[in-house]
């Protein structure tokens, strides 16, 4: 868990021994929320926080942002107390439900957070030109925020969470109530903000987004750590490799599988990969923007026997189920 | 009109007799919370981190947070009230005051004797009655709301500090309640200028002419339900008032010539701000010795008020005003004429023989030098007669140029100049006495002063609202300050209760002191249940009556420390003042001032220390 001297310099959220028991108005503990958590958050990377609900996950997110106090323990925030207000300088933070005044629309809800940070007139408005900008909201940016959907919340959520240009944004659950072009911009902002060396933290349940964006992750239940690290050190199988070929041949198919038997290991499967549904989707989506009146299921009726000719028949699928 | 005996005091005298108590109170709030805080931190957690919590919170507020503060933020925190409490539609309430007004016809009554205080009284009542409630509902729901609606989490995790949360709601709220107690104030002196204006016409035909000295005498017509008698001089040329009528329903008119005929002038008098120049009161008993001479003072007539006290008529009882820092230059433009001391007595007489009841009491003023080394002859002038009635407000003007005094050698009257020879170093004595045998005069100190010259009655109006913005700052304070730790409803119930305290204050004083009869709550319901009257002794056995008013102590001297932590309502009540037609002098605006800044800065800490201390997310 201990960095090298170096490493601690680039630590911006570190917890030790951390601990939350809920208690009752007499002080008798009610719930343990969290127990002994250590972690690091290292600059420039996206972690993301995982678990099933009530892991813990928003627990550790409000006891880094100061919203809670810990029993035990405790939460530095560049090597601040969680609880110092001017750590919030730096910080940007998006909830999980975006909670925002509704009387308000979205340039005056921008400016008010704005304001929040000491920024100067100009300073602000240009900000919020460009955020409204960036979230693609100007066509409703005078409309009072109970008038948005979920969607557009979740856009100007984010949007408040930039407002400051932080170094360090923490996201609780970013992608709930977005479809899934909102999801892939969502994820895509995330990635973009993580290249211009933010750092960002980011607690979901939804694993196909957490795996797509997160460096690092730590699982959590039922208030303890249960795995942290890499994502893609966690989830290697090591004993399986994986090739991916194009326009082979069903002749260089077959000695493959006679290597593979000659070497005495188990061929697990040999078949055509599948895309995502998300690619699938996106693609379907930008295909049709780009073309009007394309339409992919007929293009694909239409080279449907071709590729049956090509493929269909000798495709094989050999299987063994791991243990 | 009532007039407190605190508000004799000056501000300088009063500041610094109030300062050491708001020292006091301000460390024993600040002992106790910091008490409170440190043994309910112990309770949850351990004795130990109490003390880093507590003591950690202590360091923060004073070397970052209130360091720190930023006018940008608080600007902003501010802005989000202002537009909170706009988009909720709290201008409806000026809404409502305008229909009130508008039907007011229906319920004030118009044959009232003194419809200037009836009308003053009403706008200034309902724009308080509106502007409180408002403040309370709005000051009390608001951050409960944020924290149920967790917006606040967008705010407490930015820079922001605690207090900069507290001072945005209180500016924001108290911005929108100055706008509308401002509207209402316009439309409020509208609607008292325009309700008494009205006129009257004088029929030619009707009036008695007095053929030897021109003068004229009739009635108006009636107008606005009422009408005037009316004393002309047919005499007098040019454009300025041929006569005046008599005063009814607190005000005349003066009277003018048009050509042939004769024009009733806008109504005068119903809206005044007069300037009263107070003095100390003393009394002499009926052998005229002073209270520190032997002297008994002023009498009890057997009235349960002992606001006044009395003097026995036809004896050597007297009270005695004493002026300071009088100068001839006050009255040079004075509430009378040029050279004339205006004295305004508002004595309340007591018969004991009913004689000719609806007749006057006769009585006499004496100005006397205060300067004791004088002889009497030199001390004292003339009497000067009057005629006292019950409950009205009478004017005796003192020419001060021609007052008379006993000469010692011929015994005879001799003018004297009342500056020159009786005001020593701006000091003034005025004896009143009561000639009529067996009847009494009663008087408190504000029913007698010496009227300075008049001042506005527009900047008075203004003063009195000045009144409601602070009690209003003081419900947005305590509202505020409740919401930090409460619901919104049990926010709003304590600020409720922390008004009714306040105006409640001197009866918890009176009830706790034993002045009121009756005993304390427990006492007075089973007094009630029971029927026993308040006056005699409880009839519940000795042990049972003594448990009783055992409790009822303990509560009652809980409930009058608790009373006095709240702000004195009444007395940011100004509209006796105003509808009465009397000055709000600038010692009591100041007195204002700075009671509401005490209660703005230890509410503003106190407000910190809660949100700071407090879990938002808990």
């Amino acid at each position: 868990m201990s960095t090298s001297v170096d490493d601690k310099r680039d630590v911006i959220i570190e917890t030790r021994n951390l601990t939350k028991v809920y208690k009752d108005f007499w002080g008798r503990p009610k719930v343990n929320a969290l127990e002994s958590l250590d972690l690091e958050v290292r600059r420039g990377e996206i972690f993301g926080l995982l678990g099933p609900n009530g892991s813990g996950k928003s627990t550790t997110i409000k006891l880094i942002l100061g919203l809670l106090f810990p029993t035990s323990g405790q939460a530095l925030v560049f090597n601040k107390e969680a609880s110092d207000v001017s750590k919030n300088e730096r910080i940007g933070y998006l909830p999980e439900e975006s909670y925002l005044y509704k009387f308000l629309n979205a340039e005056e809800t921008l400016d008010f957070y704005g304001r929040l940070f000491n920024m100067s007139a100009g300073r602000r408005k240009q900000r919020v030109r460009d955020l409204i900008k960036l979230i693609d909201i100007e066509w409703a940016q005078r409309r009072q925020l109970k008038e948005y959907s979920k969607g557009m919340t979740r856009r100007i959520g984010l949007a408040q969470a930039l407002i400051n240009d932080p170094e360090l944004i923490v996201l609780d659950e970013p992608t709930t109530g977005l479809d899934p072009i909102g999801t892939r911009e969502m994820k895509d902002l995330i990635v973009r903000l993580r290249d211009q060396g933010k750092t960002i933290l980011m607690c979901s349940h939804l694993l196909a987004d957490v795996q797509d964006v997160c460096d690092r992750i730590a699982i959590l239940h039922q208030g303890e750590l249960k795995e942290m690290g890499a994502v893609e050190n966690l989830l290697s199988v090591r004993d399986i490799t994986q090739i991916q070929a194009k326009g082979l041949s069903n002749d260089a198919q077959q000695q493959i599988r006679e290597i593979i038997a000659n070497d005495k290991a188990d061929l697990v499967s040999m078949e055509n990969p599948t895309t995502t549904l998300e690619d699938l989707f996106l693609g379907i989506v930008r295909d049709s923007k780009a073309r009007p009146g394309y339409n992919r299921k007929r293009e694909r009726d239409q080279q449907e026997p071709v590729e049956n000719a090509a493929t269909g028949d000798e495709t094989v699928k050999d299987t063994e189920e791991t243990s | 009109m009532v007039v407190d005996p605190s508000e004799f005091i000056p501000f300088s005298e009063w500041l610094s007799n109030a300062a050491g108590g708001f020292i006091v109170l301000a460390l024993v709030i600040f002992i106790a919370w910091t008490v409170i805080a440190f043994a309910f931190t112990a309770i949850r957690n351990t004795p130990k981190q109490a003390v880093s919590i507590v003591g950690g919170g202590l360091k923060r507020a004073i070397l970052e947070d209130f360091p720190r503060s930023s006018l940008r933020r608080t600007i902003g925190m501010t802005r989000l009230a202002i537009q909170e409490a706009i988009r909720n539609k709290v201008l409806i309430i000026f809404a409502l005051f305008v229909v009130l007004l508008l039907f007011a016809g229906w319920f004030l009554d118009v044959q009232n004797d003194h419809p200037a205080r009836l009308y003053l009284g009403f706008v200034i009542s309902t724009s308080t009655y509106l502007l409180l409630a408002l403040a309370m509902f709005v000051s009390a729901f608001s951050l409960p709301n944020d924290i149920k609606n967790k917006t606040i989490y967008t705010i407490t995790t930015k820079p922001v500090r605690a207090h900069e949360i507290f001072l945005g709601r209180v500016l924001g709220f108290g911005f929108v309640g100055t706008v509308l107690l401002i509207l209402m104030g316009l439309v409020s002196y509208g609607f008292v200028v325009r309700g008494l204006d009205h006129s009257h016409t004088i029929d030619l035909a009707s009036i008695e002419w007095d053929e030897e000295t021109g003068l004229g005498t009739g009635f108006t017509s009636v107008d606005s339900h009422h009408r005037h008698d009316f004393l002309i001089n047919r005499n007098i040329e040019g454009d300025r008032p041929v006569g005046a009528t008599e005063i009814a329903q607190g005000h005349t008119h003066a009277i003018y010539r048009e050509g042939d005929n004769y024009v009733v002038g806008p109504p005068t008098g119903d809206l005044l701000a007069r300037v009263p120049v107070y003095g100390s009161l003393r009394f002499l008993d009926r052998y005229g010795r002073e209270s520190d001479a032997g002297g008994e003072g002023g009498l009890s007539v057997g009235k349960e008020w002992t606001y006044r006290e009395y003097i026995e008529g036809n004896t050597l009882s007297t009270a005695i005003w004493t002026f300071e820092n009088l100068t001839s230059d006050m009255f040079s433009t004075g509430g009378g004429d040029e050279g004339v001391v205006p004295l305004e007595l508002n004595l309340r007489v007591f018969r004991t023989t009913k004689g000719d009841i609806e007749g006057t009491v006769q009585g006499e003023i004496l100005l006397v030098n205060p300067e004791k080394t004088l002889s009497v002859q030199d001390r004292y002038s003339a009497p000067i007669s009057f005629e006292a009635e019950e409950f009205q407000t009478f004017q005796v003007n003192i020419d001060y140029k021609e007052i008379r005094r006993q000469n010692p050698n011929t015994a005879e009257l001799e003018k004297i100049n009342l500056f020159q020879n009786l005001v020593d170093n701006g000091k003034l004595e005025v004896h009143v006495r009561c000639r009529d045998h067996a009847q009494f005069f009663g008087m408190a100190q504000a029913d007698m002063y010496i009227r300075a010259p008049e001042g506005s009655f527009e900047m008075n109006f203004f003063k009195c609202y000045l009144g409601i913005w602070m009690q209003l700052v003081l419900v947005t304070l305590f509202g505020v300050f409740f919401s930090t730790f409460l619901n919104g409803i049990v926010a709003m119930v304590a600020t409720l209760s922390i008004v009714v305290m306040g105006i409640s204050a001197g009866f918890i004083g009176e009830v706790q002191s034993g002045d009121a009869p009756g005993g304390g709550p427990i006492e007075s319901l089973i007094r009630n249940i029971t029927q026993q009257g308040a006056t005699v002794d409880l009839d519940m056995g000795e042990t049972a009556t003594s448990v009783i008013q055992s409790l009822d102590s303990f509560y009652l001297d809980t409930m009058e420390s608790v009373a006095k932590l709240a702000p004195d309502f009444p007395k940011f009540n100004m509209a006796a003042k105003v509808a009465y037609g009397y000055d709000i002098n600038l010692d009591l605006i100041l007195k204002q001032i700075a009671t509401t800044l005490v209660y703005f800065f230890v509410l503003l800490f106190a407000g910190y220390f809660v949100i700071s201390s407090r879990e938002i997310a808990a």
